[in-house]
């Protein structure tokens, strides 16, 4: 993004409440995951309020005001969940621009989170120590952590294959 | 024209100042050559205030008119657990001040925090001033990123009575971060693990180049080193009354002595495998004679005595990798802040925990405040050269009827931001609604830290669910709340604040800028002065100062006397049937939470703040 002159920030704050999150941010609608990132940071370096004090009042309230919508866009592009919650809303023929954060929390997020590492506080724990153990050479180690991880949780796919793997390798 | 501006690490037992000069940043020493300043001042009894290394030696020879630790305290409610705490250790005396704040009573006369570490911060001020040779208005000041709004508003007012334009409030861990990333075209993953003497924080970032992204935030507010500096006190002090039968903890000089002893044993402790505590003439026993200790403490003997506390700080990092969704394989860096980071049990801990070796390049007692004078630089100087990009570290959240507290804002959002929620009236013909404002991680709306407390009106006398108020959240860069309503049909907006901060009313603020309080500090007791002399500042300062809060929109008071409060009540518009808080229906205070109704109404005949202020000054 080319850096903006006071007047076409001003101007953008005006129309502000026009956009959608992707035009907030210069995204194709169908941008990648990795891409959302890349365009927050590059939109930052235009808008945050940190490079624009010197500007006067006016403008500087300007680049808070579109700065703002900038972190909201993130959050919600950011996040698959919210993503596809928005998406939605966006594919309707809803004039909203926004959506509240609190909408679509990042459970999808955190899912996938509990799936890799454990549920339950004890759980990732263990699975913590059975890694400190295994980073040490100490299969045994490794794998009695793992197996107490398993008890905590015995749903978890994942503390399954890493034991498996563990035994398999000698 | 460069314009010089300084970066502050304000510690809870030692500050540091430094500044940038494009290529390179230096820490400031002192005219003793110390880089680092204690945060003490010290009340002698013919009215002169001394500050920093020079005070110190007075927390043992006058600990009822030293002042120290004073972060501990800044920011906080009377009530709450961690002044409570303090009442009980501090020598000096803690008292109440309006507003349930905290006040600090030396020789007759009652100080607020916010001007007790303005006494601080003018001294590194000056210090600065004295190394770069010209006068400096502008700082970046640090605060520990778990720090509330409370806690950051008054910090914020300090700086202004300390004659400083705070540009930013900014959080330790990223600032440390900002010190080691920053000009090296880094894309890394690191771990901030900031343990000073008050607090633990642990933050999770990003670094992309320029770019320096706080992915989550964790922190501990009662947890710091002085915690650890305790568990040598309470073993010497039992030991203590075993031996002979005296409680130390009774004799405010024995027992600052003791404290002392401690605090360096934990340092001594950094270095050395096996340390002696030895404090001659520690007291007079009943059959005269004087009484002494004299106790080797080891490494192994002291790990064990701080275990929890170190666990605690793990089950923290657990927390922030959690909600960065990240686990200690995907970090390439682990950067270590605060002194008592420099103990190798700590070291190993942090070394086992994170699997790899902390960096060994950054000074942890420098590096936040080196982190400040570079982000000062760039704010000042319009270069740009580096984008920090932070999270708030609480939820934000609302009161809502049954006592409980809805999040507005959850906790590791992105800065600055905004949310806006809608709300209509619980009663028929409702004149003024209440809106509580919270920050913390509880549903119980006691259990969390009260911001402020709304009345709005002006709205029209219609029933219950028609009149429909926009409410809307900001937090800013410097992770400061402010909350403003908006009568969605007459577009009205006058919502007065009647915030039951702890800190300093608008009203107060100016008055200790008006009395000046450079001349405070300067009474006497200041370190001795190198040959070149200072600008004079006190003037201009103060005056720069109350323009600044001026500019800043300061809004007059105004008691809002709310007939019927009983009905004052907000009801959530949308499919969610909370209710906002029912005056009536407030839960009972405990300990930490926000006062009882009965207590309520009675602040409402007090001092207004507008909370919006904070934002005000803000770019």
């Amino acid at each position: 993004m080319p850096p903006m002159l006071p007047l076409e920030i001003q101007a953008l704050a005006k129309i502000l409440d026009e956009l959608d999150y992707y035009q907030i941010l210069d995204l194709v609608p169908n941008a990648a995951q990795s891409d959302v990132k890349k365009a927050y940071f590059e939109t930052s370096r235009t808008f945050h309020p940190d490079a624009n004090r010197h500007l006067d009042e006016a403008v500087r309230n300007a680049c808070m005001h579109v700065s703002k919508r900038v972190t909201e866009a993130y959050c919600v592009l950011r996040d698959p969940r919210r993503r596809s919650v928005y998406d939605a809303q966006q594919g309707s023929s809803s004039d909203r621009k926004r959506i509240p954060l609190g909408e679509a929390r990042e459970s999808h997020v955190r899912q996938e989170s509990e799936e890799r590492q454990g549920k339950t506080a004890q759980g990732r724990q263990f699975y913590q120590k059975a890694m400190q153990c295994q980073a040490r050479g100490d299969r045994g180690g490794t794998i009695s952590n793992l197996q107490m991880a398993i008890t905590l949780e015995p749903g978890c796919e994942f503390f399954q294959r890493q034991l498996a793997a563990t035994k398999a390798a000698s | 024209m460069t314009e010089r501006a300084i970066g502050i690490d304000l510690g809870t037992s030692n500050s540091c100042v430094a500044a940038s000069y494009g290529d390179r940043v230096e820490v400031l020493a002192n005219s003793y050559g110390e880089n680092t300043s204690a945060s003490v001042a010290s009340f002698a009894e013919d009215g002169s205030i001394t500050v920093g290394n020079a005070a110190r030696a007075n927390i043992i020879h006058d600990p009822e008119h030293t002042v120290s630790s004073a972060k501990r305290l800044i920011g906080r409610y009377f009530f709450s657990e961690e002044v409570k705490k303090a009442q009980a250790v501090c020598s000096y005396e803690i008292i109440e001040g309006p507003n349930h704040g905290v006040r600090i009573q030396v020789r007759d006369e009652a100080f607020s925090l916010p001007e007790i570490s303005a006494m601080v911060l003018r001294e590194m001020k000056q210090l600065a001033e004295i190394r770069v040779g010209e006068e400096v208005c502008k700082a970046v000041i640090t605060v520990p990123a778990y720090f509330n709004d409370n806690q950051r508003q008054a910090t914020k007012d300090a700086g202004k009575i300390a004659g400083l334009e705070v540009m930013r409030i900014l959080n330790e861990p990223t600032a440390a971060a900002l010190a080691y990333g920053f000009g090296k075209g880094l894309e890394q993953r690191v771990a901030v693990y900031d343990l000073g003497g008050g607090t633990f924080d642990i933050s999770i970032l990003e670094i992309g180049k320029d770019i320096f992204e706080v992915l989550s935030t964790c922190g501990d507010t009662f947890l710091g080193g002085d915690d650890f500096d305790d568990r040598i006190i309470d073993l010497v002090a039992d030991e203590f009354v075993q031996q002979e039968g005296i409680n130390l903890r009774s004799n405010p000089y024995a027992f600052e002595k003791l404290k002392m002893a401690a605090e360096a044993a934990k340092c001594g402790l950094s270095v050395d495998d096996e340390v002696e505590i030895r404090i001659p003439d520690l007291l007079i026993g009943e059959d005269g004679g004087a009484r002494s200790i004299e106790r080797t403490i080891t490494q192994q003997e002291f790990s064990s005595l701080v275990t929890d506390l170190v666990q605690r700080t793990f089950k923290v990092c657990d927390e922030a990798l959690q909600q960065a969704d990240l686990t200690v394989h995907d970090l390439d860096g682990v950067i270590l802040v605060g002194g008592p980071t420099r103990l190798p049990v700590i070291r190993e801990a942090v070394r086992t925990y994170f699997q790899q070796e902390p960096r060994a390049d950054v000074d942890p007692d420098e590096v936040v405040a080196m982190g400040a004078a570079i982000h000062a630089n760039s704010l000042v100087n319009e270069s740009a050269e580096s984008f920090l990009l932070d999270v708030t570290p609480l939820d934000l959240r609302i009161g809502v009827a049954g006592g409980l507290a809805e999040p507005v804002i959850e906790r590791n959002t992105p800065v600055p931001i905004e949310q806006s929620r809608m709300f209509t009236t619980f009663a028929d013909y409702q004149e003024s609604v209440d809106i509580r404002v919270f920050q913390g991680d509880s549903r119980e709306a006691s259990s969390n830290e009260l911001l402020g407390q709304f009345a709005f009106s002006g709205f029209k006398k219609a029933r219950r669910g028609e009149v429909s108020i926009e409410v809307t959240f900001e937090i800013n860069a410097d992770g400061i709340v402010s909350v403003k309503a908006c009568d969605s049909e007459t577009g009205a907006q006058n919502m007065t604040s009647i915030t039951l901060s702890s800190g300093l009313s608008s009203e107060e603020l100016r008055t200790i800028l008006a009395e000046n309080p450079a001349a405070r500090v300067e009474r006497a007791g200041a370190p001795v002065a190198l040959p070149e002399t200072m600008p004079e500042t006190t003037g201009t300062e103060a005056h720069a100062a109350s323009d600044d809060l001026e500019a800043a929109g300061a809004h007059d008071e105004r008691v809002l006397p709310m007939a019927g409060d009983d009905e004052a009540d907000l009801e959530l518009l949308d499919r969610d049937t909370e209710v906002l808080e029912d005056s009536e229906t407030t839960p009972q205070a405990n300990e930490e939470s926000a006062p009882a109704d009965s207590e309520a109404d009675a602040l409402f005949d007090r001092d207004t703040r507008n909370l919006s202020e904070g934002l005000c000054d803000d770019a």
